[in-house]
């Protein structure tokens, strides 16, 4: 295998998805108003609500995965959202090339935008309510991101196997999928108040853990004896199923002929 | 040495939950194509060719049957083929945004070209399809010539042994289409490349191809050259005279000549090509002293082909 064939199938999708989000009118909401409204809000309502600093932080690291975890994915879903879209699916699947090589290029470029929500709303929040995300030190921030990047990752694969699978019935997965996150990850409340019943769900969700495991270095206890290596344990192991989605879905469409009925 | 053989061929299509409509794209479709050749497809709409194409490119599995392309078998070994083969379609879309140079270095590099040699192919296939002034231009501005043009350009990207052209001429002015002909007969020139190209235009096929299979309901009622096919259908242009005196029998044994029907006071030959035998039919009227007060050609249309077939 010649490995500079091999990034440069990579590298056409992350090429692609910044043409397009350079070309996106959307892209300044996706990248800059969204998430500057969350943080924002969440901000001034821990302030309403006179929270003290733990409990602001523990609301901040919370809205902040979210948005993280939405801009990154969507770069993902975009990767076959695109083409749907566009009704030009075939040719991708024409070509000789793998899974790994759309969902690493468009996940590449959705942590270089993860990264720049994350960026913008750390200052927001620093300065408009002087949490300091910090404080956690670069390691502990570094397995957070990790964590928030995976479970993008994840969301997006299988948000493409249904947008494979149903076509545009099934686009608006791609932002609502992140509402599923919301309600058993953890963001706003921790996974403790849950209903037994549900918290077992919430504990299904690697994002759960990855949020445990950086809230612990703002005063809060964990709640789970490994949080970080539970999270990216079992990140991988959804990756791995996730991936297998999106093949078969693949597959099932080049047996129902669902891909020539999406390109034209 | 063949570049594809199929050979019992069968696709159903299933669509709908209640009530479940099956669609029998193909019924057992056998083919042969030589390495090299042009070979043409020819049906109405419906008939299965973008089926049985589809299935050749790896894009649809077939329900039964063997497949081989370019000596691998198209579901075993698909990875093995994919990078030897193209497609392109006369109703292709690619990303609206996107401008020609992008949309094929992305191509490009899913076939595995980087650094210069990517720079070099884009330019070049921008050259080929006479893109260059458009390079600016997203691609649903440009117009449907261009649109085409572009599409056959992207198929070319990996340089493929083997290319299947889907109605590569649908909807184009007739001297654009005459130009994409011209550029598929180079191809094969130059190239080397075998090409499989589907069409419902009879003179498209005729013009083109070594060979022609028929492709009617998803199965293949007769193949051959062109001449061969309407020899054996028996089935060419249409010369209507009306004559003084109204009826010339000995017509029919004039050369080229299939078929010689009297109606209506009317004079109807078949021939093989009305371009060749008007004017010799004319003049030997004339020789005969027979005086022609009308002429009517008419080209047969592929429906009648088909009736003759279904015969
Ligand atoms: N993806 C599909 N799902 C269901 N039916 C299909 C699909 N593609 C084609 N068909 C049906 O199969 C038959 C053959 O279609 P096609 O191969 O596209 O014909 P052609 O290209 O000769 O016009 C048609 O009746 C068509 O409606
Ligand atoms: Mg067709």
């Amino acid at each position: 295998m010649n490995w500079r064939s091999e990034a440069g199938r990579i590298y056409a999708f992350a090429n692609r998805n910044v043409l397009m989000a350079g070309r996106n009118v959307f892209f300044v909401f996706e990248l800059v108003f969204w998430p500057s409204v969350g943080v924002l809000s969440i901000g001034l309502m821990t302030r309403f609500l006179a929270l003290d600093p733990e409990m602001t932080a523990f609301l901040l690291v919370g809205t902040m995965a979210l948005s993280t975890v939405q801009v990154c994915q969507l770069d993902v879903s975009y990767a076959v959202l695109f083409d749907v879209w566009s009704k030009s699916v075939k040719h991708q699947f024409l070509a000789p090339v793998g899974i790994r090589h759309l969902a690493l290029g468009s996940w590449l470029v959705g942590i270089a935008r993860g990264l720049t929500v994350f960026a913008l709303q750390a200052g927001l929040s620093r300065w408009a309510f002087g949490f300091d995300f910090f404080h956690a030190g670069a390691p502990a921030l570094a397995a957070f991101l990790l964590g928030c990047f995976l479970t993008s990752l994840i969301v997006g694969l299988l948000v493409s196997a249904l947008v494979v699978l149903f076509g545009t019935r099934a686009e608006v997965s791609a932002w609502a999928t992140v509402n599923l996150v919301m309600v058993f990850c953890g963001i706003y409340y921790p996974v403790s108040i849950l209903p037994p019943s549900v918290a077992v769900l919430a504990s299904l969700f690697p994002l759960t853990y990855v949020l445990d495991a950086f809230r612990a270095h703002f005063g809060f206890a964990s709640a789970f004896p490994h949080p970080l290596l539970t999270g990216f344990v079992l990140s991988a192991v959804y990756l791995g199923l996730a991936r297998w989605a999106l093949a078969r879905a693949v597959i099932r469409c080049r047996r129902t002929g669902a891909l020539l009925k999406m390109s034209e | 040495m063949l570049a594809v053989e199929v050979r019992d061929l069968s696709k159903t299509f299933r669509s709908g939950w209640f009530p479940r409509r099956l669609t029998r794209a193909l019924r057992g479709v056998s083919l042969a194509i030589p390495r090299g050749a042009i070979w043409g497809l020819l049906g109405p709409n419906g008939a299965g060719k973008t089926t049985l194409l589809s299935i050749l490119a790896t894009l649809l599995l077939p329900d039964a049957g063997r497949v081989t392309v370019l000596g691998h078998d198209v579901v075993r070994e698909a990875g093995a083929v994919r990078s030897r083969l193209n497609m392109a379609s006369g109703n292709s879309n690619f990303i609206w945004s996107l401008r020609p140079p992008e949309i094929l270095a992305f191509y490009a590099r899913l076939y595995g070209l980087y650094g210069r040699a990517l720079a070099r192919k884009v330019d070049d296939l921008l050259a080929l399809a006479e893109l260059e002034p458009h390079r600016k231009v997203p691609y649903h501005e440009l117009s449907t010539g261009l649109k085409q043009r572009l599409a056959l350009a992207k198929s070319l990207v990996n340089d493929p042994e083997l290319l299947f052209l889907d109605e590569p001429t649908l909807g184009l002015d007739p001297d654009v289409s005459m130009r994409m002909r011209a550029q598929i007969k180079a191809l094969r020139e130059e190239r080397g490349t075998t090409i499989l190209l589907t069409t419902h235009y009879m003179r498209e096929a005729e013009e083109l191809c070594d060979e022609i299979a028929f492709i009617k309901s998803g199965q293949i009622p007769a193949r051959g050259t062109a001449d061969a096919l309407k020899r054996q259908i028996g089935i060419g242009d249409v010369i209507a005279l009306r004559l003084d005196p109204p009826s010339c029998n000995r017509l029919a044994d004039l050369p080229g000549v299939l078929e010689c029907t009297s109606q209506d006071g009317r004079m109807e030959c078949i021939v093989d090509s009305a371009d060749k035998r008007l004017p010799e039919i004319l003049r030997w009227l004339h020789e005969q002293g027979v005086v022609v007060r009308d002429v009517d050609v008419h080209e047969p249309d592929l429906e009648e082909v088909f009736v003759e077939l279904a015969k």
